[in-house]
């Protein structure tokens, strides 16, 4: 297995970064033939997510999300977290990142990530702007 | 100009190359799971929020702790680093030997531009005369004073230093020592009030966020528990913004102030004119 992180700072609130080059580079790197990508991101107000990367598409999902979990709706989870010592803003992020998912997994034959035509692979922040690491673990 | 006039950098990376020190940051904070920041975040930060300037705290816990959190040469560092967004003020120690000429090193050699005390954390009352050479050196140099006051997260923190009364002695006998009550004081918002519209030399600022989200929490302090029209019509040249990053959301508050329902000029005051006069009428 080989496991190699992407390293981002997001700029705005809420972005998605296409990162199907970054990953293929790892691909590439692994030198692993064939098995299986997962893609995986280590927080919990982001998402992974496979889409065609149109501005278009890009705009329809932020708005979709963006009307699934309102910034103004009251949320259980704006109070003060004991373990972070800071106020917990962010629920609309959690929500956003529980309906896109938090990975994405492609076949790899003969060392080529095998997908879609139209098939980017996104980082969505939900709660930036932050320093993210996404993981990108090939599989024998 | 929108200024922070509230910001404890301990966790910003230039500052953080040795893992004990963040540590003891994130152990004397009582503040986890944030990870260090490098300046490229903290500029993204400030964009997203609108800020051009953040006034960053130093801490100086010597006696209490045995250590700074932040020192002034790192707050001297950080403002070097980027000296067109970042104020810099010094910490402070008053019960440490020493203390005021440090802080007249600060002051003048390092170029801070006020000091930062926090009672509560510190172990002392405001009105001690132990801190009269702290105040005077102030007055000396004309810098002002940024109190924690009201609640504090920090651990070893004892509330009953930080009430705003315990500033009214401070704010009397040196009428032309700048302070600000730091977080308003919260909970006791109606007692700051009370101390801003009588003594003009006392400020306070926005940096709290205790309960709910950012837009809740202001609604309720700023528009229920004091009404609005005080802040808008009587102490709109003393209340300044101040987010308390990163113990609470610098963009969401920022934000949050917008939504208050003040007058456009009383919001320009808040979001920077105030912090301008605190500071000594410049940048």
């Amino acid at each position: 297995m080989y496991i190699k992180p992407i390293v981002l700072l997001t700029k705005t609130y809420n972005e998605m970064d296409v990162i199907t080059p970054q990953v293929e580079q790892i691909v590439k790197e692994s030198e692993i033939q064939n098995g299986m990508v997962t893609v995986l991101t280590k927080h919990t107000t982001t998402g992974i997510t496979v889409n065609e990367a149109l501005e278009c598409l890009e705009s329809d999902i932020a708005l979709f999300l963006q009307r699934q979990a309102p910034e103004d709706a009251p949320y259980s989870h704006a109070r003060m977290l004991r373990d972070y010592g800071s106020t917990a803003g962010n629920p609309a992020g959690h929500l956003k990142a529980y309906l896109t998912g938090n990975h994405c997994h492609f076949p790899l034959v003969e060392g080529e990530m095998i997908r879609g035509g139209a098939q980017d692979i996104y980082f969505c922040e939900f709660d930036g702007p932050a320093k993210r690491t996404i993981l990108v673990i090939v599989q024998e | 100009m929108f200024i922070d006039i509230h910001v404890h950098p301990a966790f910003f990376e230039p500052i953080n190359q040795d893992e004990q020190r963040e540590e003891l940051r994130h152990r004397e904070l009582d503040i986890h799971r944030n990870g260090t920041a490098p300046l490229e975040h903290i500029f993204n930060q400030m964009r997203c929020a609108g800020l051009d300037r953040l006034c960053l705290l130093g801490q100086d816990y010597t006696s209490t702790v045995g250590d700074t959190l932040v020192s002034n040469e790192e707050i001297h560092q950080l403002v070097g680093l980027a000296p067109d967004r970042f104020i810099g003020f010094a910490g402070a120690d008053p019960l440490a030997p020493g203390a005021v000429d440090r802080l007249e090193h600060a002051f003048t050699d390092l170029k801070l531009r006020g000091v930062n005390l926090h009672p509560g954390r510190q172990h002392f009352y405001p009105a001690d005369e132990r801190l009269e050479p702290i105040y005077a050196l102030c007055e000396q140099y004309d810098r002002p004073v940024m109190f924690h006051a009201g609640l504090s997260w920090e651990p070893d923190t004892l509330t009953r230093y930080c009430h705003p009364l315990c500033f009214e002695e401070v704010a009397a006998r040196h009428p032309k020592l700048r302070i600000c009550l730091g977080h308003f004081a919260w909970p006791w918002v109606r007692e700051t009030a009370m101390l801003m519209v009588k003594y003009p030399n006392v400020y306070a600022d926005t940096g709290a966020l205790y309960f709910d989200c950012a837009r809740e929490f202001y609604q309720q302090t700023f528009t229920r528990d004091i009404p609005v029209t005080w802040i808008d019509r009587s102490l709109r040249h003393q209340v300044m913004f101040g987010s308390n990053n990163p113990r609470f959301e610098q963009i969401r508050m920022a934000q949050a102030l917008d939504q208050l329902g003040l007058r456009d000029s009383t919001l320009e005051l808040i979001r920077g004119g105030n912090a301008l006069e605190f500071l000594g009428g410049s940048l």
